[in-house]
């Protein structure tokens, strides 16, 4: 039974589940103590130990009908038999009743049940091929070694996938990296980094004097005591309460469709500067659907990410954009998990192509919000044209800003930090935010355009004849 | 030894109608002494499982609510830093005829500091409600409440309690459990657990109950209300979960409604009958609006 149980763990970490050995230990437990009468209570046992995750349990659930009704579906075919690994199949008796497919109405049935039973013997042939070592191959011999290392470690290959995954997303590459060039040339990084980092100073410096000033408030009796216990209880020391000074939590929505990718762009670069400088930032794209980026935008090169966003692997790219739907999938998927009072940030031209609006979404948002904030590369004008539902959104959000170089970004985004930190602050420290915003504002007309400082030819401002883009 | 229908059976006996995946956890949590962790949206009886159980199996209940700032001199012990004062005060003399027999200072510090674990005795520590439930004769129930709420320092701080049932007080060193409680978190996922809690845990997902179990639970918490209101009322809900509400109306709002329509001493659902008792159902303007559409629809 154990070994079993871990070629189903190795399954699911290889569908992308964590699972630690303690939960693979915790299963086996719990399949000795639960008993093995039934399909579905072995699959509630093992689902309870080892899926911790709301969100991972259609997965589990997938895997799981894969799993364990592969014997049924490979049976027949014994050319697939001798493709995917011999002990998987001669499955102990015991394990035997879970191979019966699902009959009853409770059964969870995986999506990918019928694709796997799908696989036509013209598939099977090409699929050998690939076992094949061509001989004239000098690498040929380094292969042998990983594919059996590799077949030692995953015990759930997915054939179907693997197959027809790869070539179709080699073509995608291609047409793709040939028509526009989407990561940042080492000059443009560098720019980003000066322009962030001169903003951060700005900051810096005001929250400094904020931070000396932060320990105002009433006395703490149990801390005053206890420093003042060597001094027989005199209060020579006193300890006062600290007010709490959270983060300052910061959303962004970012639209990567093509028709602001240039300045969604910037944006996530931005992002990517300021991730861990000092605050809690979430990151979302959307172009139909929306994904969080936070963990990538954190832990990938910025170049990587951008291929991997303009690729298409995170949100597809092919699709019209549609707020309304972004909208929407935002408020079911995130918007409950939001702590705390974010300020939000969303940066796109508001074109919905014609679709529904929601914009009723904004205004939960907003509730949730502490302020909200619009970030469109397209002049006033223009809200109202065509598709463009620039006018309707931007009445639920604090701010309106047009937002056409890198400058203009950084200094909104800094202003609204300002802001942030102001709301916390006390009177006196505001008085003093409003003086340096104001000094900042007499500055801000001298800063030169980032792009005439030879950022390259991509982010030269261009015209468009739809109206669509500045950028 | 129990099993899962003794598991179910219980409950029901504790006015809690538990379908297979939560029987299975919680004969799963006996069994193995693992807490669970429930997540699920609002109001489908996370707590109220808590609850049953701890009145069907008679183990006390020590309820422990989240809530943003909560910390280790809330949740798990704290010093009696009054008492302490007191009793020196009060022992000063006590002290001073102790000390006295000892011939230079060097001795007096050496007689006092063997002592020191005097004042550093479970005397003086209060138990908050982890410890409480650890230290308890009887086999408890632990109830850590919307744990989402708390920081991420206080899940840190849980760690150790949750995978050792113990306590490490640094002047007492480490307090075993006498009875390892049986513990349940909740979690209305207002923000991710960490996983190093998560692998501590059974997970246990209560979403809204199937047609048949919501039936179940009305008719047992209300075995006035006939059996075809109950059908018709829960049929109705479950539409009005599909309407995107901004609150949809859960477990806990049937059985208000529930509770409304005994009272009204309905027979039957009409659209006058919603209409009237919208307020129970949904909690929103807009909530409402969408509501007494749906049955100006469904009801005619």
């Amino acid at each position: 039974m154990e070994r079993i149980i871990a070629r189903f763990v190795a399954a699911l970490r290889e569908s992308g589940i964590r699972v630690s050995p303690g939960e693979c230990l915790d299963a086996v437990q719990a399949l000795a103590l639960g008993g093995m009468e039934g399909r579905r209570l072995s699959r509630q046992l093992l689902r309870l130990t080892l899926v911790k995750n709301f969100n991972d349990i259609p997965r589990f659930n997938e895997v799981f009908n894969r799993f364990f009704s592969r014997r049924q579906q490979v049976d027949p075919d014994l050319e697939l038999s001798s493709l995917i690994d011999a002990p998987l199949i001669n499955m102990e008796g015991e394990f035997n009743y879970l191979d019966q497919l699902p009959t009853d109405d409770h059964d969870e049935p995986g999506p990918l049940l019928r694709l796997d039973s799908d696989i036509n013997p013209e598939e099977l042939q090409e699929l050998k091929s690939l076992t094949e070592i061509d001989p004239d191959d000098s690498d040929g011999q380094e292969i042998v070694v990983q594919m059996k290392g590799f077949r030692g470690k995953a015990k759930a290959p997915r054939p179907t996938r693997r197959y027809t995954q790869n070539p179709l997303t080699i073509e995608l590459n291609k047409s793709n990296s040939v028509q526009r060039d989407i990561t940042f040339s080492p000059e443009e990084q560098a720019a980003m980094q000066d322009v962030v980092s001169r903003m951060m100073l700005r900051l810096r410096k005001d929250m400094r004097r904020m931070k000396n000033d932060q320990s105002r408030g009433k006395l703490h009796v149990i801390k005053t005591i206890q420093k003042n216990y060597r001094h027989d209880m005199v209060p020579f020391q006193v300890a006062l309460r600290r007010k709490r000074r959270e983060k300052p939590r910061l959303v962004v929505l970012c639209d990567v469709s093509f028709s602001v990718s240039h300045a969604s762009r910037f944006m996530l670069l931005l992002l990517h500067t300021l991730h861990n400088q000092m605050l809690d930032v979430r990151s979302f794209i959307f172009n139909r659907e929306v994904e969080e980026i936070t963990e990538l935008l954190a832990n990938m090169p910025v170049n990587d990410l951008m291929e991997t966003i303009d690729k298409g692997d995170i949100v597809d790219l092919d699709e019209n954009s549609s707020f309304g739907k972004v909208f929407l999938g935002f408020k079911k998927r995130y918007l409950e998990n939001l702590r705390g009072r974010p300020a939000f940030i969303i940066l796109g031209d508001g074109r919905n192509n014609y679709d529904e609006a929601n914009d009723w979404v904004l205004d939960e948002i907003r509730e949730k919000a502490r302020y909200m904030l619009w970030l469109t590369p397209e002049e006033r004008e223009s809200w109202s044209r065509g598709d463009c539902l620039m006018e309707t959104y931007g009445s639920y959000c604090d701010k309106v800003e047009v937002v056409k170089t890198v400058e203009e970004l950084s200094l909104v985004v800094e202003e609204l930090l300002r802001d942030i930190y102001a709301d916390q602050a006390h009177p006196l420290d505001r008085k003093r935010l409003r003086e340096a915003k104001a000094a900042a504002a007499a500055q801000a007309d001298n800063y030169q355009d980032y792009y005439t400082r030879g950022a390259g030819s991509v982010s030269q401002p261009t015209f468009e004849p739809s109206g669509r883009s500045h950028w | 030894m129990i099993t899962q229908q003794g598991v179910k059976d219980f409950l029901q006996s504790g006015g809690y109608i538990a379908d297979d995946a939560i029987a299975t956890a919680v004969f799963l949590a006996l069994r193995m002494e693992k807490p669970i962790l429930i997540e699920g949206p609002p109001g489908v009886g996370k707590t109220g499982l808590a609850k049953a159980l701890s009145t069907a199996l008679d183990f006390p209940l020590v309820r422990l609510q989240c809530y943003e700032g909560i910390d280790e001199g809330k949740a798990l012990y704290d010093w009696e830093y009054g008492k302490q004062l007191l009793y020196t005060q009060l022992l000063r003399t006590q002290l001073d005829g102790y000390l006295s027999v000892s011939a230079d200072l060097r001795e007096a510090v050496e007689r006092l500091a063997s002592e020191e674990s005097l004042f550093f005795s479970k005397n003086f520590l209060v138990q908050r409600p982890i410890l409480r439930s650890f230290l308890s004769e009887k086999r408890s129930l632990l109830l850590i409440d919307e744990i989402d709420r708390s920081d991420d320092e206080f899940e840190a701080l849980l760690l150790e309690c949750l995978s050792d049932f113990q306590v490490s007080i640094p002047e007492l060193g480490v307090i075993q459990a006498t009875r390892k409680p049986l513990t349940i978190l909740t979690s209305n996922g207002t923000r991710m657990i960490s996983d190093a809690l998560r692998r501590r845990c059974l997970y246990l997902y209560i979403g809204y109950p199937e047609l048949e179990r919501e039936v179940a639970i009305v008719r047992v918490k209300f075995p006035d209300l006939c059996q075809v209101l109950a059908q018709q009322m829960v049929v109705f809900l479950r539409k009005a979960r599909e309407l995107n509400l901004r609150k949809p109306p859960s477990v806990s709002e049937t059985l208000d409604w529930a509770q409304v329509l005994t009272i009204l001493q309905a027979t039957e659902l009409t659209r006058e009958v919603v209409v009237n008792t919208v307020g129970v159902i949904a909690k929103h303007q807009t909530d409402m609006q969408k509501v007494t559409e749906l049955a100006q629809q469904e009801l005619g």
